[in-house]
């Protein structure tokens, strides 16, 4: 239990943050334009303005109530995200499979143990399916392994 | 004679092979989703939406409705015999079907949700089918004011009444409407928010936005917390789900109030299936006569629920298909598909794509027909399907997500950002941020913007022209009164009072689990 609910606080000062540099951002480089014939500007500057005041009345509130520590993870956002970035990573220069294997394989480990035997199984069962259901059933032009050096 | 055409036009489409075919996919995919603890209905469609670039958009929108209702069959299961709601809109079901399951009538409690499920859908096709051509006809007066109204009111109403704070929803919204914004400005070309990246100018990704935010984060929040659990499988056998006379007679009238009351609020922006089954068990509970046999495995109690949140599956197409104006973050993403095919949503849709409309609703019966079938004899497999552990079951499906992003342009773009949304997603759980109002306010921003800048521009620039306009103005005047209670209601009094307990309520709530 905290004094305040800091969860919120940061939540809100993250919005006021994110409202405020759209703002600035849309009146610094697009064209406001008047009421009636309004330039690109006009709507995200308006939209970053209320983002702020959102913000600021959250953290307002999270002042005047106690919080709980959030539930944050270490592990599990960081294997599953870098599972995705690893496939970002691979699709293009090596192709399908070895994306695949790559993805399974490293957000397999945000269960912080691994099975050998059922990795490699899994491993094996999906580079089987995907090409089956994109490449062969849907026909989409993925090329399967590519060697880019 | 028009009307019988029109359903007639409607069958024909829905009967074709391929649309029949692309429906039972959407039902098996939605009843196997539904079955799972820890996959959303959310996630499942995200992750299928790729593949409706390369299907004719009637097919795509036929079988992304079957995951929809299909989820809501399925969740039952979960409800029933692990008491976890599959979805949350099967949150109440747990009350009494699991109790029920526990004195080994699991099977029956399977078999009569399966019938009010079926009840309830048929309930809110005919109200769809009746009233949606109306409202349709009757919005075709409406002009940029009242479009604008009623998309800010939609907006504003799912933000702030399904769950939580109401200020978290609207900067959500908000925050939705701004991510919508990135990309070419489509009345001066001006690229915003782009920093540069020629990839961005066709804007943010729908498909990306809405699995990262639902699916990859539903998954970093899930890995190693949910188990799969043993259950007997021979529990649930055909033989045991015969209900007795007195099951039936008991189950009438609950299924009738619940299919009412689903249906009325699945219209209603931000209401919903899940609301919709709390409400109704809470009615059945009150006119009881036997108040008392409600948690320990009345019928009631799961009959009118799943009555309930079928109806309101159904129903919530009334807005989306009439005025375009979707209530929920699912409905949203059907109208995405539409408008990644080309067509914009409106009153407009049913005159101007009668084969489209009429095969979708009439696909409505198909579905549920093929989940009767699916449900009840196979509901063994079913219940199997909940031993599939999590360790499997997540690299596929994320695999699934990042080969889906990645086709549906062929550029690792899309990759990155569901990298990037997952990360969002995940930040937003931190916060207690909710999901849906940003992918609503995502959709219908670039609509609204469009309305806006029209609407001013007719108006000569003066904001009275919101109010001049009668229809205008009483949209406007809800829309302002949805802000005040849910504002001075929820942040003002309501917190006060919850202070004292929030710890011990922090983690009871049936319905936290998102969708």
């Amino acid at each position: 239990m905290y004094r305040f609910d800091y969860t919120d606080l940061a939540g809100g000062m993250l919005l006021f943050l994110i409202g405020a540099g759209v703002s600035l951002v849309s009146v610094g480089n697009y064209p406001l334009g008047t009421l009636q014939r309004m330039g690109p500007g006009m709507f995200p500057v308006i939209l970053g303005v209320v983002l702020a005041a959102l913000g600021v009345s959250l953290a307002v509130q999270a002042l005047r109530r106690t919080g709980n520590r959030p539930d944050v993870r270490f592990f599990s956002p960081l294997f599953v995200l870098g599972g995705v970035m690893a496939f970002a990573l691979t699709i293009v220069p090596f192709g399908l499979i070895p994306a695949i294997v790559s993805i399974v394989v490293i957000s397999s480990l945000a269960e912080l143990r691994i099975r050998p035997v059922s990795l490699v199984l899994l491993c094996i069962a999906l580079s089987l399916m995907a090409p089956l259901v994109f490449v062969v059933g849907l026909g989409l032009p993925i090329p399967l392994v590519r060697w880019p050096f | 004679m028009e009307f019988l055409g029109n359903i007639g036009l409607g069958f024909s489409v829905a009967l074709s092979f391929t649309n029949i075919f692309y429906c039972f996919l959407g039902a098996l995919l939605g009843t196997l989703v539904g079955v799972i603890p820890g996959l959303g209905v959310l996630a499942a469609i995200s992750m299928l939406f790729p593949l409706t670039f390369h299907l004719e958009p009637t097919t795509a929108l036929i079988m992304l409705a079957g995951i929809w209702y299909g989820t809501t069959y399925g969740g039952s299961t979960a409800s029933i015999l692990l008491n976890l709601p599959g979805t949350p809109a099967n949150a109440v079901t747990c009350l009494d079907g699991f109790p029920m399951a526990r004195q080994g009538r699991g099977g029956v409690a399977l078999f009569m949700t399966t019938v009010a499920s079926f009840f309830g859908a048929s309930f809110g096709i005919i109200l769809l089918t009746l009233f949606t051509p109306v409202i349709a006809e009757y919005a075709l007066r409406f002009g940029s004011a009242e479009y604008f109204a009623l998309m800010l009111m939609g907006l504003v109403a799912a933000s702030t009444i399904s769950e939580g704070s109401a200020i978290k929803g609207l900067a959500m919204m908000v925050l939705g409407i701004i991510i919508g914004l990135v990309g070419m400005d489509s009345q001066t070309a001006t690229a915003r928010f782009t920093f540069g990246s020629l990839g961005l100018l066709e804007g943010v990704s729908l498909i990306a936005l809405a699995m990262g935010v639902f699916g990859v984060a539903e998954i970093i929040m899930s890995v190693r917390r949910v188990k799969a659990t043993d259950i007997d499988p021979d529990s649930v056998r055909l033989k045991a789900i015969k209900p007795t006379r007195d099951d039936v007679r008991r189950s009438w009238m609950p299924m009738l109030r619940g299919s009412t009351m689903g249906s009325f609020f699945g219209t209603l922006p931000g209401t919903g299936p899940s609301i919709a089954a709390f409400l109704s068990y809470a009615v059945e509970k009150r006119l009881s006569k036997t108040p008392e046999r409600f948690g320990k495995g009345a019928i009631e109690g799961i009959m009118a629920p799943e009555a309930a949140n079928n109806s309101a599956d159904q129903t919530a197409f009334i807005p989306t298909l009439s005025l375009g104006v979707p209530g929920s973050a699912t409905m949203a993403l059907m109208l995405g598909a539409l408008m990644i095919h080309g067509i914009a949503p409106g009153p407009t849709l049913i005159s101007d794509e009668p084969e489209l409309f009429w095969g979708l609703i009439m696909s409505f019966w198909v579905g549920n027909v093929i989940l009767l079938i699916l449900n009840i004899p196979l509901i063994g497999v079913w219940v199997r399907m909940l031993t599939i552990p999590y360790n499997l079951l997540y690299p596929s499906v994320l695999m699934f997500i990042c080969i889906g992003a990645y086709t549906a342009s062929f550029s690792p773009l899309n990759v990155w950002m569901v990298f990037a949304f997952g990360a969002l997603g995940y930040a937003m759980r931190i916060f207690r941020f909710p999901g849906a109002p940003l992918l609503l306010g995502f959709v219908l921003g670039p609509l609204m913007e469009e309305h806006f800048r029209r609407a001013m521009l007719l108006g000569r620039g003066d904001f009275m022209t919101f109010f001049d306009r009668p229809i205008s103005a009483v949209i406007m005047a809800l829309t302002g009164l949805i802000l005040l209670w849910s504002v001075w209601g929820s942040e003002g009094v309501r917190q006060r009072r919850t202070d004292r307990a929030s710890s011990a309520r922090a983690d009871q709530d049936p319905t936290k689990k998102s969708i």
